[in-house]
Protein backbone atom coordinates (compact mmCIF):
# COMPACT_ATOMS: atom_id res chain seq x y z
CA UNK A 1 0.00 0.00 0.00
CA UNK A 2 1.22 3.62 -0.58
CA UNK A 3 0.38 6.62 1.23
CA UNK A 4 -0.88 8.42 -1.97
CA UNK A 5 -4.06 5.94 -2.08
CA UNK A 6 -7.19 8.02 -0.73
CA UNK A 7 -7.75 7.22 2.78
CA UNK A 8 -10.65 4.68 2.88
CA UNK A 9 -10.27 4.00 -0.39
CA UNK A 10 -9.01 0.13 0.37
CA UNK A 11 -10.09 -2.07 3.52
CA UNK A 12 -7.99 -5.13 3.80
CA UNK A 13 -10.82 -8.52 3.89
CA UNK A 14 -9.82 -11.86 3.72
CA UNK A 15 -13.70 -12.35 2.91
CA UNK A 16 -13.18 -10.40 -0.11
CA UNK A 17 -9.79 -11.84 -1.00
CA UNK A 18 -10.76 -15.83 -0.72
CA UNK A 19 -14.46 -14.73 -2.52
CA UNK A 20 -12.07 -13.16 -5.51
CA UNK A 21 -9.12 -15.52 -5.11
CA UNK A 22 -12.11 -18.47 -6.20
CA UNK A 23 -14.44 -16.52 -8.32
CA UNK A 24 -11.62 -15.00 -10.27
CA UNK A 25 -10.73 -17.70 -12.81
CA UNK A 26 -14.66 -18.42 -13.12
CA UNK A 27 -15.25 -14.66 -14.45
CA UNK A 28 -12.07 -14.33 -16.81
CA UNK A 29 -13.37 -17.88 -18.47
CA UNK A 30 -16.70 -16.61 -18.73
CA UNK A 31 -15.64 -13.35 -20.30
CA UNK A 32 -13.33 -15.34 -22.92
CA UNK A 33 -16.20 -17.59 -24.05
CA UNK A 34 -18.30 -14.54 -24.19
CA UNK A 35 -15.86 -13.38 -26.59
CA UNK A 36 -14.51 -16.78 -28.41
CA UNK A 37 -18.53 -17.73 -28.74
CA UNK A 38 -19.73 -14.49 -29.90
CA UNK A 39 -20.19 -15.74 -33.21
CA UNK A 40 -22.88 -18.34 -32.51
CA UNK A 41 -24.48 -17.16 -29.23
CA UNK A 42 -25.02 -13.83 -27.74
CA UNK A 43 -22.14 -11.86 -26.88
CA UNK A 44 -18.82 -10.71 -28.89
CA UNK A 45 -15.65 -8.66 -28.28
CA UNK A 46 -17.42 -5.83 -26.71
CA UNK A 47 -19.24 -7.66 -23.65
CA UNK A 48 -16.47 -9.82 -23.18
CA UNK A 49 -13.95 -6.90 -23.03
CA UNK A 50 -15.74 -5.34 -20.43
CA UNK A 51 -16.03 -8.54 -18.31
CA UNK A 52 -12.30 -9.25 -18.92
CA UNK A 53 -11.45 -5.48 -17.48
CA UNK A 54 -13.59 -6.13 -14.57
CA UNK A 55 -11.57 -9.18 -13.41
CA UNK A 56 -8.58 -7.17 -13.28
CA UNK A 57 -10.75 -4.02 -11.55
CA UNK A 58 -12.50 -6.96 -8.97
CA UNK A 59 -8.56 -7.60 -8.13
CA UNK A 60 -8.11 -4.53 -7.29
CA UNK A 61 -11.31 -4.28 -5.13
CA UNK A 62 -9.90 -6.88 -3.24
CA UNK A 63 -5.93 -6.90 -2.67
CA UNK A 64 -5.81 -2.85 -3.12
CA UNK A 65 -5.85 -0.70 -6.16
CA UNK A 66 -1.90 0.22 -6.27
CA UNK A 67 -0.56 -3.49 -5.61
CA UNK A 68 -2.68 -4.15 -8.92
CA UNK A 69 -1.04 -1.41 -10.50
CA UNK A 70 1.92 -3.07 -9.52
CA UNK A 71 1.49 -6.47 -10.25
CA UNK A 72 -0.02 -5.59 -13.65
CA UNK A 73 2.33 -5.21 -16.75
CA UNK A 74 1.44 -1.83 -18.19
CA UNK A 75 3.28 -2.90 -21.63
CA UNK A 76 0.56 -6.11 -21.86
CA UNK A 77 -2.42 -3.60 -21.54
CA UNK A 78 -1.12 -1.18 -24.39
CA UNK A 79 -0.12 -3.89 -26.61
CA UNK A 80 -3.60 -5.37 -26.17
CA UNK A 81 -5.16 -1.73 -26.85
CA UNK A 82 -2.96 -1.24 -30.04
CA UNK A 83 -2.87 -4.38 -30.70
CA UNK A 84 -6.28 -4.78 -31.11
CA UNK A 85 -7.10 -1.80 -33.27
CA UNK A 86 -4.13 -3.36 -35.66
CA UNK A 87 -5.53 -6.83 -35.94
CA UNK A 88 -8.95 -5.54 -36.89
CA UNK A 89 -7.69 -2.71 -39.54
CA UNK A 90 -4.98 -5.43 -40.92
CA UNK A 91 -8.03 -7.44 -41.66
CA UNK A 92 -10.11 -5.02 -43.12
CA UNK A 93 -6.95 -3.96 -45.03
CA UNK A 94 -5.18 -7.00 -46.21
CA UNK A 95 -8.73 -8.42 -47.49
CA UNK A 96 -8.05 -4.73 -49.99
CA UNK A 97 -4.40 -5.56 -50.65
CA UNK A 98 -5.66 -9.20 -51.93
CA UNK A 99 -8.34 -7.80 -54.58
CA UNK A 100 -11.24 -7.55 -52.10
CA UNK A 101 -13.34 -5.02 -50.79
CA UNK A 102 -12.33 -3.58 -47.02
CA UNK A 103 -13.21 -6.37 -44.33
CA UNK A 104 -14.60 -8.60 -47.12
CA UNK A 105 -13.59 -11.83 -45.16
CA UNK A 106 -13.74 -14.64 -48.17
CA UNK A 107 -10.62 -13.31 -50.18
CA UNK A 108 -8.92 -15.36 -47.23
CA UNK A 109 -10.61 -18.41 -48.97
CA UNK A 110 -7.90 -19.63 -50.53
CA UNK A 111 -5.76 -19.92 -47.47
CA UNK A 112 -8.43 -21.30 -44.90
CA UNK A 113 -11.48 -22.70 -45.88
CA UNK A 114 -13.11 -21.27 -42.95
CA UNK A 115 -11.88 -17.63 -43.79
CA UNK A 116 -15.02 -15.74 -42.79
CA UNK A 117 -15.32 -17.34 -39.46
CA UNK A 118 -12.25 -17.24 -38.20
CA UNK A 119 -11.67 -13.54 -39.94
CA UNK A 120 -14.99 -12.37 -37.21
CA UNK A 121 -13.55 -14.81 -34.62
CA UNK A 122 -10.24 -12.51 -34.76
CA UNK A 123 -12.29 -9.30 -35.06
CA UNK A 124 -13.99 -10.28 -31.36
CA UNK A 125 -10.93 -10.56 -30.46
CA UNK A 126 -9.05 -7.73 -30.87
CA UNK A 127 -12.23 -5.18 -30.27
CA UNK A 128 -12.17 -7.61 -26.70
CA UNK A 129 -9.06 -6.49 -26.41
CA UNK A 130 -9.06 -2.99 -26.97
CA UNK A 131 -12.13 -2.67 -24.97
CA UNK A 132 -10.52 -4.64 -21.95
CA UNK A 133 -7.51 -2.88 -21.95
CA UNK A 134 -9.14 0.53 -22.12
CA UNK A 135 -11.58 -0.16 -19.52
CA UNK A 136 -8.39 -1.35 -17.10
CA UNK A 137 -6.31 1.75 -18.24
CA UNK A 138 -9.71 4.30 -17.64
CA UNK A 139 -9.67 2.44 -14.05
CA UNK A 140 -6.28 3.18 -12.93
CA UNK A 141 -6.43 6.28 -14.84
CA UNK A 142 -9.88 7.54 -12.78
CA UNK A 143 -8.10 5.95 -9.95
CA UNK A 144 -4.74 7.85 -9.90
CA UNK A 145 -6.53 10.83 -11.17
CA UNK A 146 -4.21 14.39 -11.36
CA UNK A 147 -2.46 14.01 -7.78
CA UNK A 148 -0.66 10.82 -8.87
CA UNK A 149 2.16 12.04 -10.98
CA UNK A 150 2.56 15.39 -8.66
CA UNK A 151 3.17 13.42 -5.62
CA UNK A 152 6.32 11.84 -4.57
CA UNK A 153 5.56 8.93 -7.55
CA UNK A 154 7.23 6.07 -6.37
CA UNK A 155 6.80 4.00 -9.53
CA UNK B 1 -50.74 -4.13 -25.74
CA UNK B 2 -50.91 -5.66 -22.56
CA UNK B 3 -48.10 -6.12 -19.88
CA UNK B 4 -47.36 -9.52 -18.48
CA UNK B 5 -46.51 -8.59 -14.73
CA UNK B 6 -43.16 -9.63 -15.00
CA UNK B 7 -42.75 -6.59 -17.82
CA UNK B 8 -45.21 -4.24 -15.90
CA UNK B 9 -43.17 -4.61 -12.66
CA UNK B 10 -39.78 -4.32 -14.61
CA UNK B 11 -41.23 -1.24 -15.74
CA UNK B 12 -41.98 0.23 -12.86
CA UNK B 13 -38.57 -0.28 -11.54
CA UNK B 14 -36.92 0.94 -14.08
CA UNK B 15 -38.51 3.99 -13.77
CA UNK B 16 -38.24 4.53 -10.20
CA UNK B 17 -34.48 3.82 -10.73
CA UNK B 18 -34.56 6.72 -13.62
CA UNK B 19 -36.24 9.42 -11.44
CA UNK B 20 -34.04 8.27 -8.25
CA UNK B 21 -30.71 8.56 -10.47
CA UNK B 22 -31.67 11.95 -11.84
CA UNK B 23 -33.90 13.28 -8.43
CA UNK B 24 -31.41 11.72 -5.15
CA UNK B 25 -29.32 14.55 -4.22
CA UNK B 26 -26.62 12.42 -2.76
CA UNK B 27 -24.23 11.44 -5.92
CA UNK B 28 -23.27 8.33 -4.37
CA UNK B 29 -27.13 7.78 -3.63
CA UNK B 30 -27.80 8.48 -7.76
CA UNK B 31 -24.86 6.64 -9.17
CA UNK B 32 -25.92 3.30 -7.11
CA UNK B 33 -29.81 4.05 -8.74
CA UNK B 34 -28.51 4.27 -12.11
CA UNK B 35 -26.56 0.82 -11.79
CA UNK B 36 -30.04 -0.26 -10.60
CA UNK B 37 -31.77 1.48 -13.43
CA UNK B 38 -29.04 -0.36 -16.17
CA UNK B 39 -29.87 -3.52 -14.65
CA UNK B 40 -33.41 -3.48 -14.91
CA UNK B 41 -32.53 -2.41 -18.57
CA UNK B 42 -30.74 -5.05 -19.60
CA UNK B 43 -33.78 -7.35 -18.13
CA UNK B 44 -35.90 -5.50 -20.05
CA UNK B 45 -33.75 -6.33 -23.26
CA UNK B 46 -33.95 -9.89 -22.95
CA UNK B 47 -37.76 -9.64 -22.16
CA UNK B 48 -37.63 -7.84 -26.05
CA UNK B 49 -35.39 -10.87 -27.05
CA UNK B 50 -32.34 -9.05 -27.85
CA UNK B 51 -29.69 -10.68 -25.43
CA UNK B 52 -26.61 -9.36 -27.34
CA UNK B 53 -28.15 -5.92 -25.87
CA UNK B 54 -29.12 -6.63 -22.57
CA UNK B 55 -25.88 -8.47 -21.88
CA UNK B 56 -23.77 -5.18 -23.22
CA UNK B 57 -26.32 -3.11 -21.18
CA UNK B 58 -25.49 -5.40 -18.23
CA UNK B 59 -21.68 -5.05 -18.32
CA UNK B 60 -21.32 -1.98 -19.39
CA UNK B 61 -24.26 -0.04 -17.74
CA UNK B 62 -24.41 -1.97 -14.82
CA UNK B 63 -20.88 -2.50 -14.54
CA UNK B 64 -18.10 -1.13 -15.84
CA UNK B 65 -19.83 2.67 -15.69
CA UNK B 66 -20.76 2.06 -11.96
CA UNK B 67 -17.04 1.10 -10.76
CA UNK B 68 -15.46 4.22 -13.21
CA UNK B 69 -18.30 6.84 -11.09
CA UNK B 70 -17.63 5.15 -7.83
CA UNK B 71 -13.84 5.49 -8.34
CA UNK B 72 -14.31 8.78 -9.51
CA UNK B 73 -16.62 9.56 -6.72
CA UNK B 74 -13.78 8.51 -4.14
CA UNK B 75 -11.33 10.67 -5.49
CA UNK B 76 -13.48 13.85 -4.98
CA UNK B 77 -14.30 15.70 -1.78
CA UNK B 78 -18.47 14.76 -1.29
CA UNK B 79 -20.49 18.18 0.08
CA UNK B 80 -22.98 17.87 2.75
CA UNK B 81 -25.94 17.05 1.62
CA UNK B 82 -28.68 18.74 3.48
CA UNK B 83 -31.90 17.33 1.41
CA UNK B 84 -33.16 14.07 0.14
CA UNK B 85 -33.68 15.27 -3.26
CA UNK B 86 -32.56 17.53 -5.56
CA UNK B 87 -35.21 21.24 -6.01
CA UNK B 88 -37.10 20.80 -9.17
CA UNK B 89 -38.43 23.87 -11.04
CA UNK B 90 -41.90 23.71 -11.82
CA UNK B 91 -41.24 24.86 -15.51
CA UNK B 92 -39.07 22.08 -16.71
CA UNK B 93 -41.32 19.19 -15.16
CA UNK B 94 -43.87 20.86 -17.36
CA UNK B 95 -41.78 20.67 -20.02
CA UNK B 96 -40.38 17.24 -19.38
CA UNK B 97 -44.27 16.25 -18.98
CA UNK B 98 -45.14 17.31 -21.94
CA UNK B 99 -42.34 15.61 -23.86
CA UNK B 100 -43.39 12.34 -22.45
CA UNK B 101 -46.78 12.63 -22.85
CA UNK B 102 -45.77 13.18 -26.61
CA UNK B 103 -42.80 10.06 -26.56
CA UNK B 104 -46.37 8.09 -24.53
CA UNK B 105 -48.83 8.92 -27.69
CA UNK B 106 -46.44 6.69 -29.80
CA UNK B 107 -46.94 3.45 -27.56
CA UNK B 108 -49.76 2.16 -28.59
CA UNK B 109 -48.79 2.28 -31.95
CA UNK B 110 -46.15 -0.19 -31.39
CA UNK B 111 -46.34 -4.00 -32.37
CA UNK B 112 -46.03 -6.46 -30.14
CA UNK B 113 -43.02 -8.52 -28.57
CA UNK B 114 -42.11 -11.17 -31.60
CA UNK B 115 -44.78 -9.77 -33.33
CA UNK B 116 -44.49 -11.43 -36.70
CA UNK B 117 -46.25 -9.03 -38.92
CA UNK B 118 -44.23 -6.19 -37.29
CA UNK B 119 -42.93 -4.11 -39.72
CA UNK B 120 -39.36 -4.63 -39.03
CA UNK B 121 -39.52 -8.39 -39.18
CA UNK B 122 -41.06 -8.38 -42.65
CA UNK B 123 -38.73 -5.61 -43.68
CA UNK B 124 -36.75 -6.60 -47.00
CA UNK B 125 -33.14 -6.08 -45.34
CA UNK B 126 -34.24 -8.20 -41.77
CA UNK B 127 -35.21 -11.01 -44.02
CA UNK B 128 -32.41 -10.77 -46.59
CA UNK B 129 -29.69 -11.13 -43.18
CA UNK B 130 -31.79 -13.67 -41.60
CA UNK B 131 -31.55 -15.76 -45.08
CA UNK B 132 -28.26 -15.43 -46.27
CA UNK B 133 -25.73 -14.16 -42.67
CA UNK B 134 -24.48 -17.99 -42.08
CA UNK B 135 -24.24 -18.60 -45.87
CA UNK B 136 -22.10 -15.62 -46.34
CA UNK B 137 -20.08 -15.20 -42.99
CA UNK B 138 -20.00 -18.40 -41.56
CA UNK B 139 -21.32 -17.18 -38.16
CA UNK B 140 -24.71 -18.76 -36.64
CA UNK B 141 -25.52 -15.14 -34.47
CA UNK B 142 -26.83 -12.93 -36.81
CA UNK B 143 -26.18 -9.97 -34.68
CA UNK B 144 -22.49 -10.54 -34.76
CA UNK B 145 -22.78 -11.30 -38.80
CA UNK B 146 -24.14 -7.78 -39.31
CA UNK B 147 -21.90 -6.24 -36.15
CA UNK B 148 -18.63 -7.62 -37.59
CA UNK B 149 -19.11 -8.54 -41.08
CA UNK B 150 -21.75 -6.46 -43.14
CA UNK B 151 -21.40 -3.24 -41.12
CA UNK B 152 -17.78 -4.22 -40.06
CA UNK B 153 -16.88 -0.90 -41.11
CA UNK B 154 -18.83 0.93 -38.68
CA UNK B 155 -17.53 -1.76 -36.15
CA UNK B 156 -14.13 -0.20 -36.69
CA UNK B 157 -15.05 2.83 -36.23
CA UNK B 158 -16.78 2.08 -32.78
CA UNK B 159 -13.61 0.15 -31.59
CA UNK B 160 -11.00 2.79 -32.40
CA UNK B 161 -13.44 5.44 -30.45
CA UNK B 162 -13.11 3.09 -27.45
CA UNK B 163 -9.11 3.31 -27.92
CA UNK B 164 -9.04 7.26 -28.81
CA UNK B 165 -10.85 7.04 -25.45
CA UNK B 166 -8.28 5.34 -23.43
CA UNK B 167 -5.70 7.74 -25.25
CA UNK B 168 -7.23 11.13 -24.38
CA UNK B 169 -7.69 9.90 -21.21
CA UNK B 170 -3.68 9.23 -21.00
CA UNK B 171 -3.07 12.63 -22.49
CA UNK B 172 -5.86 14.74 -20.82
CA UNK B 173 -4.35 12.95 -17.46
CA UNK B 174 -0.49 13.64 -18.39
CA UNK B 175 0.20 9.79 -17.81
CA UNK B 176 2.53 7.71 -20.36
CA UNK B 177 1.35 4.45 -19.20
CA UNK B 178 -2.64 3.16 -18.61
CA UNK B 179 -1.91 1.46 -15.10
Amino acid sequence: MSADEAPGLYVESTIIMTTVRVVAPFVLTFALFIMFHGADSPGGGFQGGVITGSVVMMLAFAFGIDSTRQWLDVRIVAALASGGVLVFAGIGLGAIALGGQFLQYNVYKPYYYEASKYGIELVELGIGGIVASVAIGLFFLLAAGFGYVTGEGER
Amino acid sequence: MSLTLLEGSLLVFVLCCALGAALLKDTMASVIAFAAYSLGISIIWLVLQAPDVGLTEAAVGAGIMTILFLIALANTVTPDVDSLFESVRWRTVALVGAFVLVMAATIPSLPAIGDPTAPVVGGEVTQYYLANAYKETQVHNAVTAVLAAYRGFDTLGEAVVVFSAGVVALSVLRREVFA
